[in-house]
């Protein structure tokens, strides 16, 4: 039987050959996409799918000393709209009218809104009250997303804003402990991820999957918030009855370094805080943001005579009851003449009547019994011309010239004596008198007491002491002179507080202005304890350029005297003056 | 005339009907039905899943929204304990800010703390004698 096989011909085969190349194109670039690119289109179909979201955690609170609320986050809701779902001009118009009833905004500016915003969705509000954002997820709107955020309010309203700051809209910290402790305050955000329809709106029951966040730590501060009022209440009044063009008025545990309040002004105040920032064109308008109490430098004038003596005292110099002869003037190298403040002359005088007269001579006198390198060594023990280390951003150094430095001149070591030629912190100069009345203790001043995180653990902050300036007899021998300074006063009267025991000691220093004085701007300050033989607290009040042109002593002293009487009365310490005493 | 091979001839057919005897197949029907049930379990299992995943959700949406509230709540007990609304408070409850306090300084002892009742006291309990150390009782061997 005969066989016959199919010849192949070009018909056949050229055809064949086609279909079998297209065949093999057609394979190819599925490999390409399934197997060589699948990671990439896998990615973006991923991304075409699902939706994601950052949930922002629950920022930490900052708390007061004893508990008070000084900033707290309520949860809020951001609303957005998805521009996709709004392409119906009824739909649009509709669900516009419905989502300005919840925002109280209009409707034609919610839609301008959303067509400004192009392809990306758009945020109509930020903030929405927590039980208002639910009433508006479960009306349904088409198009309205509502994601969480957090709002931070400030129940104590101003007070204490300078020093607790404000937080920017993505919930960082920009000002104050805000940003100063922005990493412990915020937690850790959370991501959603979610199934969405092709308007973008999640798939009801799709894959949703969430990290959660973790809300951050509350911050307990060291300052009291009744103190802080009262601080702030008092340097608001003294600047007005002063004329002056601000102030500091701070008060701290001068064995513990604690900020019990901290008063500043100019300062932040969040009641005109938009409008401040708004300001752009005032150069000026941003100083609110400065904590004037870390971040301003200022001559100290005679209160830095406290140093002086302190470092005479406990190098053994001299003594309280040392002796010198003031002639009201004292020359620097036989050339430079320096006076004493009201260019009077006091005769013979102790080391206490120096203090107590704040006399220049008197204080010169000790620098030079002492020398440049030992005082100046002193003011480095004591921590000036380096950062205190508080726990706010943006301090100043502070700075003083040493024989090493260019320009320097032997009047220079002269006058720092009394408190020129030397720049410092308010801070600063706290943690220096501190040191010099608490036993010799260089203490860092600090702003918060303890951390609490989210499981409720407390975890304190204790005090650092970074340095022993004077030995605790010359610290006893010091606060005694500086209670003389105050009980040249009646009780109850000038710097003298009515109730307590108490020492202090004032400084008027000039504004230098392009290298010399100017008698017209000065800063009055006075700086005070009480009681005497236990110090609760350390105040300074510092008034800057006072137009009354009253000394520390006149305009700062009285401050100290009754914010002392009221301060310890809050903080039930027994009064030690006009004390009934009843024995059975 | 050619014999035609017939061999049922007239004989009539039997009707196929199955004989009345035949048993159910155990085996047979055992596999079916673990088909069925092998059938059913995703089913099953997938709609269980959805329910759970739905419960978990829902319970989801009700603790954020709790966590919520309590915050709404924390925020208005900080707002009514702020040092501002306490004084207005104070001041339409009629009270007026306080004078001086009066110190007295006792030097008297105070009295002596009262005593309880003895089934208030803490029970007294008897120590219990640490065992002595295992070397012990080879020291005591010793001569």
């Amino acid at each position: 039987m005969a066989h016959y096989q199919a010849q192949g011909t070009r018909r056949v085969w050229l055809p064949a050959a086609a279909f079998g190349l297209f065949a093999l194109a057609i394979c190819g670039r599925l490999v390409q996409l399934q197997v060589i690119e699948h990671g990439r289109y896998a990615a973006e179909a991923q991304k075409e799918l699902l939706g994601d979201d950052v949930i922002y955690a629950r920022r930490g609170s900052i708390l007061d000393r004893n508990g008070g609320v000084l900033a707290t986050s309520v949860d809020t809701w951001d609303i957005y709209v998805n521009p996709r779902a709004w392409k119906d001009d009824a739909v649009a118009q509709k669900a516009a009218q419905d989502l300005s009833g919840f925002l109280k905004l209009d409707s034609q500016q919610i839609r301008t809104t959303v067509k400004d915003a192009g392809q990306a969705d758009a945020r109509v509000q930020q903030d929405l009250d927590y039980e208002k954002g639910l009433a508006l997820i479960k009306k349904g709107i088409p198009g309205v997303v509502a994601l969480a955020n957090t709002a931070r309010i400030t129940p104590e309203g101003d007070v204490g804003a300078s020093v607790v700051g404000f937080i920017g809209t993505d919930n960082d910290g920009l000002a104050g402990i805000e940003a100063a402790y922005n990493e412990a305050l915020k937690g850790v955000p959370g991501r959603a991820v979610y199934e969405r329809d092709t308007t973008g709106d999640p798939i009801p029951y799709g894959q949703f999957r969430t990290t959660e966040p973790k809300r951050g730590e509350d911050v307990v501060l060291t300052i009291d918030r009744y103190l802080q009022q009262l601080a702030e209440q008092r340097l608001a009044d003294a600047i007005s009855e002063h004329r002056a063009k601000g102030g500091s008025i701070i008060v701290i545990d001068p064995m513990s370094g604690e900020i019990l309040a901290l008063a500043t002004s100019p300062g932040l105040k969040y009641s005109t805080l938009q409008a401040d920032l708004s300001k752009t064109d005032d150069p000026d308008a941003l100083a609110i943001l400065r904590n004037r109490a870390v971040t301003d430098l200022y001559e100290p004038g005679s209160v830095m005579k406290i140093i002086t003596a302190s470092a005479a005292i406990d190098a053994g110099v001299v003594t309280p009851d040392t002796t010198y002869f003031d002639n009201g003037e004292v020359y620097i190298e036989g050339k430079v003449r320096l006076t004493n403040w009201d260019n009077g002359s006091y005769g013979l005088q102790t080391m206490t009547g120096v203090l107590q007269n704040s006399i220049n001579t008197g204080a010169v006198f000790m620098e030079q019994r002492l020398g440049t390198k030992k005082f100046q060594d002193y003011l480095i023990k004591f921590g000036f011309a380096k950062p205190t280390g508080v726990d706010l951003q943006g301090e100043a150094t502070g700075i003083f010239r040493r024989p090493e430095d260019d320009g320097y001149s032997p009047v220079d070591v002269a006058t720092q004596s009394f408190g020129q030629s030397i720049s410092v912190t308010p801070l600063q100069m706290l943690q220096a008198v501190g040191a010099a009345i608490n036993g010799g203790n260089v203490i860092t001043p600090h702003l918060v007491k303890a951390h609490i995180k989210p499981d409720g653990t407390r975890n304190e902050i204790a005090p650092q002491v970074v340095g022993q300036a004077i030995s605790t007899t010359t610290s006893d021998t010091i606060r005694h002179m500086l209670g003389q300074v105050i009980s040249q006063d009646p009780d109850g009267w000038g710097r003298n507080p009515a109730k307590y025991t108490a020492g202090g000691k004032s400084g008027t220093a000039n504004v230098p202005v392009w290298g010399s004085y100017n008698d017209e701007t000065q800063i009055a300050s006075f700086i005070g304890f009480a009681p005497l033989e236990n110090p609760k607290i350390l105040v300074l009040v510092k008034l800057d350029q006072n137009a009354d042109l009253m000394t520390g002593t006149q305009a700062a002293g009285p401050i100290f005297a009754h914010l002392a009487d009221d301060a310890l009365r809050y903080l039930g310490v027994p009064p030690e003056k006009d004390n009934m005493a009843v024995s059975r | 005339m050619a014999a035609i091979h017939h061999p049922l001839g007239n004989a009539r057919r039997g009707l196929p009907i199955p004989a009345t005897n035949a048993r159910l197949n155990l085996w047979l029907a055992l596999a079916i039905g673990l088909a069925a049930v092998s059938a059913l379990l995703p089913v099953v299992q997938n709609s269980l899943a959805t329910s759970r995943g739905f419960d978990l959700q829902s319970s989801q949406r009700q603790e954020v929204q709790i966590n919520g509230q309590i915050g709404v709540l924390e925020s208005d007990v900080a707002s009514l304990t702020s040092l501002a609304r306490i004084e207005r408070r104070a001041r339409e409850i009629g009270l007026v800010p306080v004078d001086d306090p009066v110190y007295v300084t006792v030097t008297e002892p105070g009295p002596a703390p009262a005593k309880l009742p003895s089934e208030y006291l803490p029970r007294a309990t008897a120590k219990k004698a640490s065992p002595a150390p295992w070397w012990k009782p080879l020291v005591n061997w010793l001569p």
